[in-house]
């Protein structure tokens, strides 16, 4: 149990290169690897489903590029639905450190597959606005009163879907992507004294608090993390074969190719976990023996 | 002038407090609790804005001590301004629309605005790359950290494990596509692991909302950095 | 300028990176820039996105119908006083008012978002009702939640019938937690993949690709 005793004492370094190595060559290499879906994200998909060209989802960009690689896949995964659908968007931003930035080059993104859909008809961009609570209850009241302008600087009562849209009553569905406390607010505040139905997509860290909201009803879906993003991204290629071409293309990071790269990681980490654990459990037996 | 310094500021947050509580609980037909509501709302809205930049001040003013006095790692704090005057002017150009700088974000033709240029290719990929050095030491606490020294830690380590293979192919590939290990994953999170988020949530909330309503009658102070004195 | 921009991206995140050798110039400098560009990217952020559509084009449009918006201007402004040795006290005013308002906010969100529906759909029926699956379901989350409410009511002492109901609200916890580590995993390695995947796709890539189309 020499050789153990070592390993325990491994410069971290080393253990650094492993873990950059065993992310890179999956990249490098993709394998494939079979994605699952689970019910929760099952449940946001099946909801926008049932919508139709005349509803209207709002799409909250709650998180920056600290987190971009979790939610950004989400977030292209539920507008590619939504575009492919006809369902109307309107996106907006309450989180301060890049969330503005992160829907813009989401929908620069999307928009290259979808030519056809049109600014202010298809989807309207309302941009970030700070406040949080304050602009979230004020939404309720009248969503002109707090954004006077588009993301584009024009008046929202010259943009057209926008003029049939003012207040939650007129949306069916809103989908917040959070990184951090905004995506509870949706839940606990809006879906609570609004009445909108709520789902949120987070990240890995915080996936499991949203259960709770989850099985207590004031979530309709959720999407945890990488794995929920890739989930929802299985569910629409499967559905919509023609948004296919878009995640096959090269170079585009998607959460289907990232899990190839999460399989390999999570497994090395449980083996350090298991050795850990085995030279831990040596090293007691050795000196239980010793004391004898 | 005890009034003004410590009195004002508490009748204030009690005000402030107190009308989104009663809009709450208040019918719509009261109209000037509503009123109140509204236009207190639209204002935070703006008072927000300015309380988010707060922190710029105590930044700016700390590094441009640390440069006038030519402390250890000065260079350091003139790289930091560097790149706040830079977004920062790209920004307030932006915002007043003048010249070449014609908002923050992508330009109608599909190019990019100098301050969506930075937004782009450095404040993203340093925020990025910064958390996800996380990676690497959560790995290497992993081997050096994570034992199962009694009851209490193996719990942790079993659950952590099942959530770690349940909710990758492997989980499903080591048990011959059967999917026993992605389906115990999902009843744990839905069950046992929401029972014990509810339990916290419940606790932290109650312990917000006892602490939310000591600000508002006025026994909680520090927040106004009240001295003892006063 | 594509390319341009991916090479400073690239290079930015390589100088963080080499934090993990060890502490080096490159990662104080990328450090220091990280700090001012995300400062610079707040004020940009607000200026463009806040206070000029709802404070600065109203007043200029149409001052006589907003004229009221000079409250929340003045109120805001007058945060920044701390910042004046002698009239410091005066950020309480402004202090008082937006944290006021957010503790009201709080309070309700609290009490009506998470305490009553958390407790509501905890209050579940125990019967065969829900077949013998759904009765265990209930019970553990009955369970979990009454044993984890009972460890954290600290003013009472934990022992006897309450030591042993917190020992399994520990044991709840530890599970929650497991939980999260499991997931928190899941998270950081993600962010990972991501850059890697930029330095690789993007930058290693794409440079071949510049190159070649160039040659």
């Amino acid at each position: 149990m020499e050789w153990l005793n070592r390993l325990m004492a491994l410069d971290r370094r080393w253990i650094f290169l492993l873990v950059a190595i065993g992310t890179a060559l999956p990249i490098i290499f993709p394998i494939g690897f079979k994605v699952s879906v689970t019910p929760p994200a099952k449940a946001l998909f099946d909801r926008i489903e049932q919508m139709g060209p005349d509803d209207v989802v709002l799409l909250s960009f709650d998180y920056g590029p600290s987190t971009a690689p979790e939610n950004d896949p989400m977030a292209d995964a539920v507008l590619r639905h939504c575009f492919s659908k006809r369902v109307k968007v309107v996106l907006l931003s309450l989180f301060p450190i890049g969330g503005v930035t992160m829907a813009d080059q989401s929908l620069a993104r999307v928009l290259r597959d979808f030519p056809d859909i049109r600014r202010g008809i298809d989807y309207a961009h309302l941009g970030y606005k700070s406040g949080s609570q304050a602009t979230m209850k004020q939404m309720g009241e009248d969503i002109h009163r707090v954004f006077p302008t588009d993301r584009y600087g024009m008046a929202l009562s010259e943009v057209p879907l926008l003029q049939r849209v003012r207040t939650y009553d007129d949306m069916k569905l809103v989908v917040s992507f959070a990184t951090g406390i905004i995506g509870e607010w949706w839940a606990n505040l809006i879906n609570a004294q609004f009445h909108i139905p709520v789902a949120v997509g987070c990240t890995a860290v915080s996936a499991p608090k949203y259960y709770a909201y989850l099985q207590s009803g004031q979530m309709v879906g959720l999407l945890g993390g990488l794995k929920g993003a890739s989930e929802y991204e299985r569910l629409v290629i499967d559905r919509y074969p023609i948004v296919e071409a878009a995640y096959t293309r090269a170079g585009l990071y998607t959460a289907i190719k990232g899990m190839d790269a999460q399989t390999i990681i999570h497994t090395l980490i449980l083996l350090f976990i298991i050795m850990a654990n085995v030279a831990f459990f040596a090293g007691r037996g050795r000196a239980a023996q010793a004391k004898r | 002038m005890r009034f003004l310094r410590l009195q004002l500021p508490l009748l204030l947050t009690a005000l402030a407090g107190l009308i989104p509580i009663s809009a709450f609980f208040i019918s719509e037909n009261a109209t000037r609790v509503v009123w109140m509501k509204d236009r207190l709302e639209k204002y935070m809205i703006i008072i927000a804005s300015f309380a988010i930049l707060l922190g710029v001040v105590n930044v700016v003013q700390s590094n441009i001590r640390k440069i006038e006095r030519r402390q250890k790692g000065w260079p350091y704090g003139a790289f930091l301004l560097a790149g706040l005057l830079g977004m920062a002017f790209c920004g307030i150009m932006g915002a007043a629309r003048i010249g070449p700088f014609q908002g923050i974000g992508y330009t109608p033709d599909g190019g990019r605005t100098p301050f969506q240029y930075g937004a782009e290719f450095m404040f993203s990929p340093l925020q990025a790359t910064m958390f996800s050095l996380l990676a690497f030491f959560m790995a290497s606490a992993a081997f050096r950290a994570f034992r199962a020294r009694n009851v209490e830690a193996t719990i942790l380590l079993v659950a952590a494990g099942l959530v770690m293979l349940g909710r990758i192919p492997f989980g499903e590939m080591i048990l011959g596509g059967h999917p026993f290990l992605a389906r115990l994953t999902d009843w744990m999170m839905d069950w046992p692991n929401a029972a014990a988020q509810r339990g916290i949530m419940i606790g932290a909330a109650l312990g917000a909302a006892s602490l939310s309503l000591r600000v508002i009658v006025g026994i909680e102070r520090s927040f106004l950095g009240v001295e003892k004195s006063e | 300028m594509n390319l341009l921009g991916i090479w400073i991206a690239s290079f930015l995140t390589l100088c963080i990176f080499s934090f993990l050798y060890k502490d080096n110039p490159f990662f104080r400098f990328a450090e220091s820039l990280f700090a001012g560009v995300s400062l610079g990217y707040y004020i940009g952020q607000e200026a463009d996105q806040t206070i000029r559509p709802n404070l600065i084009e109203p007043l200029r449009t149409n001052f006589a119908g907003n004229w009221d918006l000079l409250i929340p201007a003045l109120i805001g402004v007058n945060l920044y006083t701390r910042y004046i040795p002698k009239a410091n006290w005066w950020a309480r005013w402004s202090l008082a008012i937006y944290v006021g308002y957010y503790v009201g906010v709080n309070m309700v969100q609290k009490l009506h978002g998470e305490v009553l529906p958390q407790m509501q759909s905890t209050v579940v029926p125990l019967s065969l009702s829900a077949g013998p699956m759904g009765l265990l379901n209930n019970l553990i989350l009955i369970a979990g939640v009454l044993s984890v409410l009972i460890y954290f009511f600290f003013s009472l002492e934990h022992k006897g019938a309450v030591g042993l109901t917190s020992r399994v609200g520990i044991w709840f916890l530890m599970l929650g937690f497991g939980a999260a580590f499991g997931y928190t995993v899941m998270g950081r390695v993600s962010l990972l993949i991501g850059r890697l995947n930029y330095l690789i796709t993007q930058w290693a890539m794409g440079t071949v690709d510049a190159l070649g189309r160039l040659l």
